[in-house]
């Protein structure tokens, strides 16, 4: 199935963001639950190996923009085949950007593909989380993979693809974790930490943060003791 | 391919990549790898990650591809700063060798720090080699340093190591293959394959004072 | 080979050809025998004469290098500590990159530098210093290795510019006949000289002092 989500936040009278353009067809549906900020709600199960999603976001110089999801998504296997389920958020960014959705769960032999591309303008702010975890309980994991690329003024400032699973990369025995989660964020620089299972790393007027482990929790926890991740839910 | 490849990959050449672990160092006094096998888990994890990077880089700048463009990707795939300063120490040690091995202009368009993805691809581009040997370079260098480095740690026997290293020779083929195979497009399309476990051991073992290892 | 092809295509033009910049000299020799007492006592004795750095290469630790900032025989951003990788004499004789970055790291932040001196991590008497990486060497051996050392040789004891026998004083404690290794050194060198001396007795150093001193006159008259 093919989902396509459209918002545009902009600066309005006063200073206040509008959201002149709040529209979603396929599988998600998009509401306006507060001044700035939106949630996407899924209208179907899913997704399935196949579904492709697009979710393009302008937030515009003086705008601020949240995006929230009501609950998790469970990305199942494809019907028939080994095709992965696939979103794309395309983020254009002049103001501020949270990206905050609930976690997605990877169901056994399904495979997600989700990558965020943001351009910022110069003077732009972005905080993007994501949690993964692998497998329901009790269930063999799914496969994950995840590329980021965040851009400033056309330069790039972060690009990694992590992929988690069996089968994948970085996802090799011992070391193989079930659950997973990262922040992006632009706006302010703040040094290396490190914890276990758990690193931050500066970006030029930024940082970003990993956790890694088996239960999704306390990898959660463990990326919030890295500090840094505070501010982030408007 | 020409000779100039087996020179380029062979681990003799002074180019300082022996005083880098690529990780192996911090991965071992972490306990993740002590006998053959966590070695082999090791060195496939980072070669499919660290390696697919270096691997795309190098292609696409011995293809030719804006040299300053490519070092601002290889910062973006490389957000540790204990694996860019190892990145750009071993870059720097290659162009001082390479100029004067394969003196060329090409050279003359790099930094003077350069990552050393970007400088393996124009050390390949001066040696009259292709993208292909640049990436298979690339590959394999992001193993058989931490190889050495693991035998020479752990007290390995060398021949077990030389056996792990040589029977990953199809998967560093396959990772050359795939990372040419994307590095005639955009620079932004280039592998970014990244595993957090390398940034968090970089950055840990960085911070040690006893080590034997830049890296 | 072809008949159109000439020798030298095949030669480094740029080898041996650095110009200017510091005398570099190495300091070898076996674990304790030693060389950061030396590096420290001519740190003291040539510091204020030389405009002078050191690149420690400690196997493990940058212990060397914290002693010779302990004993504050020269400012921190004098001292530059490699790490060889598990291989002491590979980073200063086969692959050399690491050593020459810390050489030029301190050359630039010291644009007037005169004297750098290069001491290696303590290994075997198989050690020496490419000289790629320094003008000349020092090798440094004791007397409680035994008085049969400089006859065993080995490239540092035969090939170094200058052989220095420490801790002399010891020689009556350990039954060491200190003719018997002057005789051998100078039998295995040739012309080429070695010091006995006792940095216990000459925390100075002064005749190896005055040896750096005529190898920094020598390279003066040699690069200009």
């Amino acid at each position: 199935m093919i989902t396509r989500v459209e918002v545009v936040a902009r600066c309005g009278p006063g200073g206040r963001t509008v959201l002149p353009v709040v529209r979603a067809s396929g599988q998600l549906a998009v509401r306006r639950t507060g001044p700035t900020s939106v949630h996407l709600v899924a209208t179907a199960f899913g997704p399935l190996g196949g579904d492709d999603a697009e979710i393009s976001l302008v937030v515009e110089e003086g705008a601020r923009l949240t995006v929230h999801s009501v609950a998790a998504a469970v990305a199942l296997p494809a019907r028939d085949g080994e095709a992965a389920s696939v979103q794309r958020v395309h983020a254009t960014v002049a103001g501020h950007l949270t990206l905050a959705p609930e976690p997605t769960v990877v169901t056994a032999r399904a495979h997600h593909r989700a990558e965020l591309t943001a351009e910022l303008a110069d003077g732009a702010t972005l905080d993007a989380t994501e949690q993964v975890l692998l497998g329901r309980a009790g269930e063999e994991p799914g496969r994950w993979t995840g590329t980021t690329r965040v851009e400033r003024a056309g330069c790039p400032l972060l690009h990694t693809t992590i992929s988690l699973g069996p089968g994948a990369p970085a996802w090799l025995p011992p070391v193989a974790p079930r659950a997973y989660a990262a922040t992006a964020s632009i706006g302010a620089t703040l040094p290396v930490a490190t914890g276990q299972d758990a690193v931050r790393l500066p970006l030029d007027g930024g940082w970003s943060a990993t956790a890694w482990g088996a239960e999704l929790h306390r990898v959660v926890r463990a990326l919030a003791a890295l500090g840094g991740a505070d501010e982030e839910v408007a | 391919m020409t000779a100039a490849l087996l020179t380029l990959a062979d681990s003799r050449l002074p180019a300082g990549g022996h005083t880098h672990s690529g990780g192996i160092e911090q991965a071992i006094a972490a306990g993740r790898v002590h006998d053959p096998s966590s070695l082999a888990a090791f060195l496939l994890r980072r070669l499919q990650t660290a390696g697919a990077v270096a691997s795309g880089i190098a292609a696409a700048a011995c293809g030719g591809a804006d040299l300053a463009v490519l070092d601002a990707e290889c910062d973006a795939r490389t957000p540790s700063p204990a694996l860019r300063a190892a990145s750009r120490q071993q870059g720097r040690g290659l162009v001082r060798v390479g100029r004067r091995a394969w003196p060329s202009p090409v050279w003359d368009a790099l930094p003077a720090a350069p990552h050393h993805p970007v400088a393996l691809g124009v050390a390949a581009a001066a040696g009259g080699l292709a993208p292909r040997d640049a990436a298979a370079a690339a590959a394999y260098l992001s193993i058989s340093g931490p190889a050495t480095a693991a035998q020479r740690l752990l007290a390995m026997d060398p021949l077990t190591v030389a056996a792990v290293t040589a029977r990953l020779s199809p998967e560093v083929d396959v990772v050359a293959e795939q990372s040419t195979s994307r590095a005639t497009g955009s620079p932004a399309d280039l592998p970014a394959d990244t595993d957090p476990l390398l940034d968090l051991l970089a950055e840990v073992h960085t911070a040690r004072r006893d080590r034997y290892f830049a890296s | 080979m072809p008949p159109d092809h000439n020798l030298t295509d095949y030669v480094d033009p740029y080898e041996n050809h650095r110009h200017g910049g510091p005398l570099r000299v190495g300091l070898g020799g076996p674990v304790g025998s030693g060389k950061t007492a030396l590096a420290a006592a001519l740190c003291r004795t040539l510091g204020a004469e030389y405009d002078l750095a050191v690149v420690t290469n400690d196997i493990y630790t940058t212990e060397d290098a914290d002693f010779l900032r302990r004993n504050a025989v020269l400012p921190d951003d004098r001292i530059e500590a490699v790490q060889t990788g598990c291989c002491p004499h590979t980073a200063i004789r086969d692959d050399i990159t690491a050593n020459l970055d810390a050489v030029e790291l301190l050359e630039a932040r010291h644009p007037g530098l005169e004297l750098v001196l290069v001491e290696s991590g303590g290994d075997n008497l198989t050690a020496s210093f490419s000289y790629g990486l320094v003008d000349v060497q020092i090798f440094v051996i004791d007397v409680a290795g035994g008085d049969k050392v400089p006859r065993k040789g080995g490239p540092g004891v035969t090939a170094s510019d200058l052989l220095v026998v420490n801790k002399t004083d010891l020689a009556p404690m350990v039954g060491a006949d200190l003719d018997v290794m002057r005789r051998d050194s100078a039998t295995v060198r040739g012309d080429k000289p070695t010091l006995l001396i006792s940095l216990r007795e000459d925390p100075a150093a002064t005749e190896v002092a005055e040896w750096v001193r005529e190898q920094v006159r020598a390279r003066a008259l040699q690069t200009t």
